[in-house]
């Protein structure tokens, strides 16, 4: 390898090492939320350079992005008292712990073979078949289509968790005038972005997850300007966009059971278009969803 | 297997209807959890033909494929996982302290319903990452369902099993950097004994021992179990700690190297040993009914702790048997004592234990419930809890060298006898009654007994359960 | 060294910082920071082993969307539990006095 590759990976490593370190232990916690926001980012150029811009769009929108939109916001409903535990010395002690713990499994994982896995080997075989051509998203919809099944189950979960809370308000503080200039322009973006990254997932970088969570970034810009409409739980509209991808999703489950080869099983012919309606239907139930789960108020859920 | 899909399916599906109309919520929950015990005892009658069946999804080939694969042991825990849904639905349905006919317990307890059925009919372990987040976010949504007199314990159980999850996650990982598959038979028939492996199992055996509340990281469990709903406290103690505890058996007796096993088996046994007793010994201490119900989980954990670890120390599957018949025996007894415990605690409108006193006459049906499942966690015969007992003891007693688990098992019966008795005793005592008897809910009374009756009528098929147990245990 | 063995030991270096993180803090918005910088070790881990072959393994990506869409939810849903709990013991003061 390049002494150039060397520096710049080094530089990057060393940037999250300290991003990541001023996030766990600033004694602010409002610089320790934004070194979090910070290290997202960085890891996001981490993803790209190991080579998955998937993985790296996704964690610029989700990690970066809806996570930090959420810590800020927990932010002004919970004071910044708290300070690092109070016994002076077990930060060393502990510290130490850390170093010995981290030689013991850097020595256990330092002989793990190089070359792809077999599985990955197998999905890559097997893309040809899956009738998307992009391998993550074969992946996502074809290939463990029931880990992703669950997975839109948990963002359901999450929301209909959320619905048993009584929370506090949430309001949004006037925004100033550049930034409302600023997200009726993004807002729209991105929201455009979605939809496109979702169109082009099935044979490039994207698909249902990315492109839910930047429409659901969208849309929370148009409400920090008081420009989205409100989605109550009780319009039956919302409820059924919400529920729409699990819903498909498991249906396609059973049809593929009872009428074709089996449990998810999707027959060549139909596979396409099929991942297709659960990619639309997924992504539209994923964008509302973290939508509400980042920045819904205390009056829209609980009815 | 089609049968065993549809009882993961349905109560999923009449989740999302009932979301999503909002019209008779809890018969339509009611309806699919029968119709998916139905489901699931046709499962179970298959399976007696072909004892395992394999699904690969979505037709895909191994590795590339995740694996479901039904036996009699988890067809046998599918209809436990409904029975118990079932029972305790009813319970919520009709007791005058149930959440209400349209309240989120109905979607909730269906989705949970299913991620436990997807669990048990798993095999691979990153689906069962995902199976496991699933189950911790219902688990606290439903928590979180008695309000924000909840919302610590929710949160605190929240943070552990996320932390918990990532370890058992980072443990998966690894396991795939090594081996390059994610199949639990793959993984089984490729793995040695590696640093590498011995760090990846490590890793997955704390977060399942956190999730599954195994002693000694058990801290959060009373105060989520106490905190709960009834209803939820039934669910969260029969069936949630379960599902990390099979992910747990399954792992080590099919990944772990021999001498590994073998070294975390005693860790098992010695740290189940303690439980057995610093459990009964905070049951003992507990002012509160419901927290005294908690912490005798804890404790029972304890037994499936030891047996796990003396399966893995001696190498010896057939300890299975036991190990599963506790967990069903622990299961059904546990629904009865806390539907009991949730119905006097809501009837005498007290959270303390003292409130109990007086209850064989005011209550004589909730209390006969709570100490006929007490019977059963105590192992007297010829209850479920004693036959599971019973199975494990006989190779302890064959030799000398093993006597002290035995003893350790003694002392464990004999504490939780303490316990049981302890707020028996204080029913049998009729110093200052009221004259003025509270007004009591026969049908839920009723309802908390029926579990506690099957798990003695177990006894009366003990042969072919430990048949069906031992087949589902060792494929 | 290789570059995939650089960003593994990084990535068990973050998990752990993490855990240390969430075993110093007591403050909820600090304890969900660390077990998402965890999380991102976990992932750094993941994507290291996924970068190993000559092209990079998709099942290993698609099982980081998976975690991190996971990760998000489970997240959203902590904090707001935590500003709930923040509320609700505030009012509980309020009503002591």
């Amino acid at each position: 390898m390049a002494v150039v590759d060397w520096v710049y990976d080094g530089l990057l490593a060393l940037l999250v090492l300290g991003l990541a370190a001023g996030a766990l232990y600033s004694l602010s916690l409002y610089r320790a939320v934004v070194f979090y926001i910070a290290l997202g980012l960085v890891l996001a150029l981490v993803w790209a350079r190991l080579g998955a811009p998937d993985l790296a769009l996704a964690e610029a929108a989700i990690g970066a992005g809806l996570t930090g939109v959420l810590l800020l916001s927990a932010l002004k409903h919970q004071p910044n008292k708290a300070r690092l535990m109070g016994w002076p010395w077990l930060p060393g002690l502990t510290g130490i712990a850390i170093l010995l713990l981290l030689i013991m499994m850097v020595k256990a994982v330092w002989g793990l073979p190089q070359g792809m896995a077999a599985v990955g080997q197998a999905a890559l075989l097997a893309v040809p078949e899956s009738g998307v051509e992009h391998p993550v998203t074969a992946v996502l919809l074809n290939f463990r289509a029931w880990d992703t099944l669950l997975e839109v189950l948990v963002v359901l979960l999450a929301l209909l968790a959320l619905r048993q809370l009584t929370l506090p308000d949430e309001t949004f503080p006037d925004a100033w005038p550049l930034l409302l200039a600023w997200s009726r322009l993004l807002a729209p973006l991105s929201l455009l972005l979605g939809i496109y990254l979702l169109w082009r997932g099935a044979d490039a970088p994207g698909g249902a997850f990315q492109s839910g969570a930047l429409i659901a970034a969208g849309l929370l810009m148009l409400r920090l300007v008081g420009l989205s409409p409100a989605l109550p739980w009780s319009r039956f509209g919302v409820r059924l966009s919400i529920l729409i991808g699990p819903t498909i999703f498991l249906l396609a489950a059973m049809a593929t059971a009872s009428l074709g080869a089996g449990w998810l099983a999707f027959p060549p012919d139909w596979s396409k278009a099929l991942i297709l309606l659960i990619e639309v239907a997924a992504t539209t139930s994923i964008a509302i969803s973290l939508a509400l789960l980042v920045g819904s108020d205390s009056r829209e859920l609980n009815q | 297997m089609n049968w065993a899909l549809l009882s993961l399916a349905l109560p999923l599906l009449s989740a999302f209807w009932v979301l999503l109309v909002r019209r008779a919520v809890s018969e339509t929950i009611l309806f699919a959890t029968l119709v998916s015990l139905t489901a699931a005892l046709a499962a179970f009658y298959q399976v007696q033909s072909d004892p395992v069946q394999t699904l690969l999804l979505g037709d895909w080939t191994l590795p590339l494929a995740i694996r479901f694969e039904l036996t009699s042991l988890n067809a046998l825990l599918m209809v436990l996982t409904a029975t118990i849904h079932f029972l305790v639905g009813l319970y919520n349905r009709f007791s005058r302290h149930g959440s209400g006919r349209y309240s989120d317990y109905w979607p909730l307890s269906a989705v949970l319903h299913s991620a436990l059925v997807a669990l048990w009919l798993s095999r691979d372990l990153f689906n069962w990452y995902v199976t496991l987040e699933l189950l911790t976010l219902v688990a606290v949504a439903l928590v979180t369902l008695s309000g924000p007199k909840a919302y610590r314990a929710a949160l605190g159980y929240l943070v552990l099993s996320l932390i918990a999850s990532l370890f058992y996650l980072l443990g998966v990982a690894l396991l795939y950097g090594e081996y390059g598959v994610l199949d639990l038979d793959r993984l089984s028939a490729l793995a040695v004994d590696s640093a590498n492996t011995r760090l990846a199992l490590l890793l997955m055996v704390l977060g399942l021992m956190l999730k599954a509340a195994l002693w000694p990281l058990y801290l959060w469990l009373p105060d989520a179990h106490a905190n709960a709903p009834t209803a939820v406290s039934a669910l969260l103690s029969a069936l949630v700690v379960k599902g990390p505890l099979f992910i747990l058996w399954l792992t080590l007796t099919q990944i772990a190297p021999v001498e590994f096993a073998q070294q975390l088996g005693l860790i098992f046994a010695l740290f189940g040993s303690v439980a057995l007793l610093s459990g009964a010994w905070s049951a003992l201490r507990t002012p509160y009914l419901k927290t005294l119900v908690a912490y005798s989980t804890v404790a029972q954990l304890g037994y499936a702790l030891i047996t796990l670890g003396l399966l893995l120390r001696w190498q010896t599957p057939e300890l299975a048997t036991a190990l599963w018949l506790f967990v069903i025996a622990h299961a059904l007894a546990k629904v009865s004592a806390f539907l009991a415990a949730g119905e006097m605690q809501a009837t005498f409108g007290s959270k303390e234990l003292i409130a109990v006193r007086g209850a064989s006459q005011s209550m004589p049906l909730a209390m006969f419930a709570f100490a006929v499942a007490g019977g059963s966690l105590i192992g007297l015969p010829p209850s479920g809890g004693f036959l599971a007992k019973w199975i494990l003891l006989q190779p302890l007693f064959a030799e000398p060298a093993h006597w002290p688990w035995a003893l350790a098992i003694l002392l464990g019966t004999l504490a939780s006898a303490a316990y049981v008795f302890r707020v028996v005793a204080l029913a049998f005592d009729r110093y200052d009654v009221e004259t003025e008897l509270p007004q009591t809910d026969a049908l839920a009374q009723w309802l908390s007994l029926l579990p506690a009756l099957v798990v003695w009528g177990l006894a009366l098929i003990s042969q072919p359960l430990m048949l069906w147990l031992s087949t589902g245990a060792n494929p | 060294m290789t570059e995939f063995q650089l960003f593994l030991g990084l990535g068990l270096l973050l998990f752990l910082l993490g855990v240390h993180g969430l075993v110093l803090s007591e403050h909820t918005i600090r304890r969900l920071i660390a077990i998402n910088v965890s999380g991102g070790g976990v992932f750094l881990v993941m994507v290291s082993l996924a970068s190993r072959g000559d092209s990079v393994d998709p099942v290993m990506q698609a099982l980081v969307v998976t975690g991190l869409v996971v990760a998000v939810s489970a997240t959203a849903f902590a904090l707001r539990l935590g500003s709930a709990l923040t509320r609700a013991e505030s009012s509980d003061r309020e009503g002591d006095h």
